[in-house]
């Protein structure tokens, strides 16, 4: 009784009134139905936080690029005794921690002495799962390492072969491990 | 209250901007937005969010979705490629018989059709063309190779120049008499004498094929359209979205579909001229008078007889000007179908402006323009010309043309035959002058060009710099700070002050289509740039249109000078602002100020015209000024048919904007032009057309229902 007394009043409403409210009926319905979809898909804080993190890793990684470009290009070393370009401390870190390739060359040199990564990287069609370039705080050392893994005669089995990167490629748009001390 | 019942719309509309702007300054930013904005897009990356649907998986960066909506749709472009994909190479695999390794073969169905659909084009094509320029591959698909190299003779030798110019001078001169007589006979001798027969040739024998297929199917379709609501209903809505869609996306899904070359360049043209043609049909049918259809009753017609004979007749020149229509969208499609490696001027054209050849675009492009030119002066002609059926002429009065066609046959051959003994160097110049042979201002173009980045660049570049860092760089962060609440609050609010609910609904339909989608970002960066020029064409135009309209002689000059720059391909008009703008953002915006202008100056003179002259007489007999007149009364009348040219300068500055992504916009045309050239882009690019229609078709549903309801109310309906 009492909707039909609403429906009623709605009814005699001038024009110009329920043209308005409408309009409002309709924005009200724009602003729950994003309401709702912001409930389903929205994200919060924590998508604020993880894109702040990778946003500061670009820029870090702009800067060590900026580095980079300014290397020669050629072989950068940490030690005396060669002819090749001698990285000072600091670059030493810088470099180790814009560089992200460890080449196949570096790679087979790791591998020729541990003979058993050796048998399973050739086994199984010279595949490395993963490869990693860190700094070690500790030991003030840039490490290099990949794992390799695959089936040696029907057993599974995964090695991780790693070491110090002593010297890099420098290709003048990025740096690669040239060469992994692992003895 | 009761100003409220005074302005309704008033309060509305204040109402409205009240709560979109609220809520543009309600709504910050979010702080990952610029960060996003400023990463390669569709990269994996692992902060993004996924969603799956349909058994696509979707990544998109989530924001608040008051500011951004979540792409739900972001599965439409891999879904329409999967099904593409699956249509193409799995569905209804069928035995058909392969002439070549003489055995059958399984093949898709839709393969199959889609091969033979292009053998047959190809066929058609290379007929015209081996026609006009010769050449042997006609020959060779009824014979072989062996026997074509054994009997050269049969090799078809093509036109000379001479006789194609003559051709269409007695053409001309049958349509329309001397003036058309004497422009097309200077439009041949100039692409003969510029090089440019070959290439021109090329297009026309393209054009010579699209277009009567086109004009074939659309006059059918627009008849069973006539004869039946259901299929009226069932064309309307492609119709629509054909009409605003821009032509490059309609590119990327018939390439999937046809491949490459002059057969798919075809294909596409008729997918976007068969919609004017129905259009056109339509309109012309449904103006017979019923008087006419009675008579034709009455006098014992059957269906058939009815149709060809009495209303197609009656509805001649609408049908005649659909033609019309439909070799102007040829010729627009001849360039951009150059980028699926049509052959032909519009390809010259391309690699002349891809390696910034300017002189080279602007012979290209003034030849493709001249071409279009005669073309559309013939085809009006035609149309607007009336059959004599009462002249009782004699046979060689009747059939002098024809005579004068076959002497000039003759005289042609000869000329082209002592043209081999007169030119010894290997060229036949009255047969056909060499691409390279011909005379070329391509230099001295180019040194204008140079000269006037010589003279100018000082003040080109402060403009550019202004008008990028000071107008158009806030005026798109602008659109780029609307949150998407905001703006579908602005859009359907708008389409329910106007339209009512209905029109509501379906702009928020189509808004909602492209906020859903992922490129909502980049729609906003397109909208910008058509309505920067949108609003500068409107001015120029009203005020040009206006100031033309206080005389006869320069309305009606003006109104030849729209026609003439209407007939013109949308790319041509990137030539002379690239000269003078080279590559940047400004070149497109004048481009687009400059093509969207046309509209706005047609239909504002237009609309003042259509105003009743007992109006004037009304108004000047109770002592009005001029200037009263104009804004009391041939503005308000005229308004509604001005605002349809605004709807004509949107969807017209939407085109260029799109096409300007040739030389590099931001905005949905850039992702067009990289769909192209990608080898799973079929569904973006239809994706993104759709995007870009529904812009259009936004805009264009607003402007219509309100002129609809303005005529009404003035009584013009």
């Amino acid at each position: 009784m009492s909707n039909e007394n609403y429906l009623d009043k709605i009814k005699e409403l001038p024009e110009a009134i329920k043209q308005l409210l409408g309009l409002v009926a309709i924005m009200m319905i724009i602003f729950l139905s994003f309401f709702v979809l912001n409930n389903i898909f929205g994200e919060g804080d924590e998508l604020v936080a993880k894109m702040k993190i990778e946003e500061e890793r670009i820029a870090q990684e702009r800067k060590l690029n900026k580095l980079i470009s300014s290397l020669p290009s050629g072989i950068l070393v940490s030690f005396d005794g060669t002819d090749h370009f001698r990285l000072t401390d600091e670059v030493y870190e810088k470099v180790c921690n814009a560089t992200k390739l460890i080449p196949q060359r570096a790679i087979m040199g790791a591998n020729f002495l541990n003979y058993r990564a050796h048998e399973i990287y050739t086994m199984n069609g010279n595949k490395i799962s993963e490869t990693f370039v860190k700094w070690d705080e500790e030991k003030n050392k840039c490490l290099a390492g990949f794992v390799v893994s695959g089936k040696n005669v029907g057993v599974d089995e995964t090695i991780t072969v790693s070491g110090e990167a002593l010297s890099f490629l420098s290709t003048g748009i990025d740096t690669r491990v040239y060469f992994i001390k692992n003895f | 209250m009761e100003l409220i019942k005074k302005y309704p719309k008033l309060f509305q509309w204040l109402f409205l901007l009240i709560v979109f702007f609220a809520l543009c300054f309600a709504i910050d930013v979010p702080e990952t937005y610029k960060f996003i904005r400023g990463q390669a897009e569709f990269i994996k990356d692992p902060n993004q969010s996924t969603y799956v649907l349909f058994g696509k998986e979707v990544r998109y960066y989530a924001f608040d979705v008051f500011w951004r909506l979540p792409p739900l749709l972001g599965w439409l472009p891999i879904w329409i490629n999967d099904s593409l994909f699956f249509l193409m190479n799995e569905w209804m695999p069928m035995e058909f018989w392969n002439e070549d390794t003489q055995e059958f073969k399984t093949r898709p169905l839709l393969l199959q059709i889609s091969r033979n659909l292009t053998y047959f084009m190809t066929f058609l094509i290379e007929l015209i063309r081996e026609i006009l320029i010769g050449g042997k591959n006609t020959v060779v698909a009824f014979t072989s190779w062996e026997w074509i190299s054994e009997n050269p003779w049969a090799e078809l030798p093509g036109l000379p120049w001479t006789i194609v110019a003559a051709g269409a001078a007695i053409l001309g001169y049958k349509l329309s008499g001397k003036g058309l007589a004497l422009f097309a006979g200077l439009v041949m001798i100039y692409i003969s004498i510029f090089g440019q027969w070959k290439p021109s040739m090329q297009t026309l024998s393209f054009i010579l094929i699209a277009a009567p297929l086109s004009f074939i199917f659309g006059l059918g379709l627009g008849i069973a359209a006539f004869k039946s609501k259901r299929v009226e209903k069932a064309l309307y809505p492609i119709i629509l979205v054909m009409q605003t869609m821009p032509q490059y996306a309609v590119l990327v899904p018939a390439m999937v579909l046809f491949g490459v070359g002059d057969h798919a360049a075809v294909i596409i043209t008729m997918v976007v001229a068969i919609p004017p043609m129905i259009l056109l049909t339509l309109l012309g049918l449904r103006a017979i008078p019923p008087e006419v259809i009675e008579a034709g009753k009455m006098s014992g017609c059957n269906n058939w007889q009815l149709m060809f004979k009495v209303l197609i007749p009656t509805a001649r020149r609408d049908i005649l000007i659909g033609v019309n229509q439909v070799i102007m969208v040829c010729f627009s499609m001849a360039v951009i179908s150059a980028f699926i490696a049509a052959k032909g001027l519009g390809y010259n054209l391309l690699l002349a402006l891809n390696r910034l050849d300017i002189g080279l675009a602007l012979e290209a492009g003034l030849c493709i323009s001249l071409i279009a030119i005669l073309l559309d002066k013939m085809s009006l002609a035609w149309a607007n010309k009336q059959i004599d059926y009462f002249g009782n002429l004699t046979f060689f009065q009747r059939h002098k043309n024809t005579y004068l066609f076959g002497f000039a046959v003759i005289l042609g051959i000869i000329f082209a035959y002592f043209g081999s003994f007169y030119f010894k160097e290997g060229y036949n110049y009255l047969f056909e002058v060499p691409h390279n042979k011909g005379i070329s201002t391509a230099d001295f173009w180019n040194k204008g060009v140079d000269w006037i980045f010589d003279a100018f660049f000082v003040y080109i570049k402060a403009f550019n710099t202004w008008l990028i860092v000071e107008v158009l760089q806030p005026m798109r962060a602008l659109y780029l700070r609307m949150p998407a609440v905001a703006t579908l609050v602005l859009v359907v609010g708008a389409g329910y002050i106007i339209g009512g609910i209905r029109s509501a609904l379906v702009v928020c339909g189509l808004t909602l289509f492209i906020a859903l989608s992922p490129w909502w970002d980049r729609a906003l960066v397109t909208t910008y740039m058509a309505t920067f020029g949108v609003i500068i064409s409107c001015i120029i135009g009203f005020t040009v249109g206006t100031l033309c309209f206080q005389n006869k002689h320069s309305a009606s000059f003006m109104l030849a000078v729209c026609d003439i720059f209407q007939t013109f391909p949308s790319f041509v008009y990137l030539i002379p602002v690239m000269m003078l703008f080279g590559i940047t953002d400004t070149s497109v915006l004048i481009a687009v100020i400059v093509y969207a202008t046309i509209p706005a100056t047609r239909y504002t003179i237009e609309g003042l015209r259509s105003v009743p002259a007992a109006l004037h007489d009304a108004a000047t007999m109770s002592g009005v000024t001029k200037f009263q007149r104009l804004f009391k009364i041939e503005f308000p009348l005229a308004f509604p048919h001005m605002m349809l040219g605004l709807n004509q300068t949107i969807v017209f500055a939407l085109f260029m904007v799109i096409i300007g992504a040739f030389i590099g916009t931001e905005d949905l045309g850039q992702y067009i032009l990289k769909a192209l050239s990608d080898k799973k882009g079929a569904g973006i690019g239809l994706t993104l057309g759709f995007c870009v229609a529904f812009i259009g078709l936004i805009f264009d549903n607003l402007i219509r229902t309100w002129v609809n309801q303005r005529k009404k109310h003035l009584g013009i309906s």
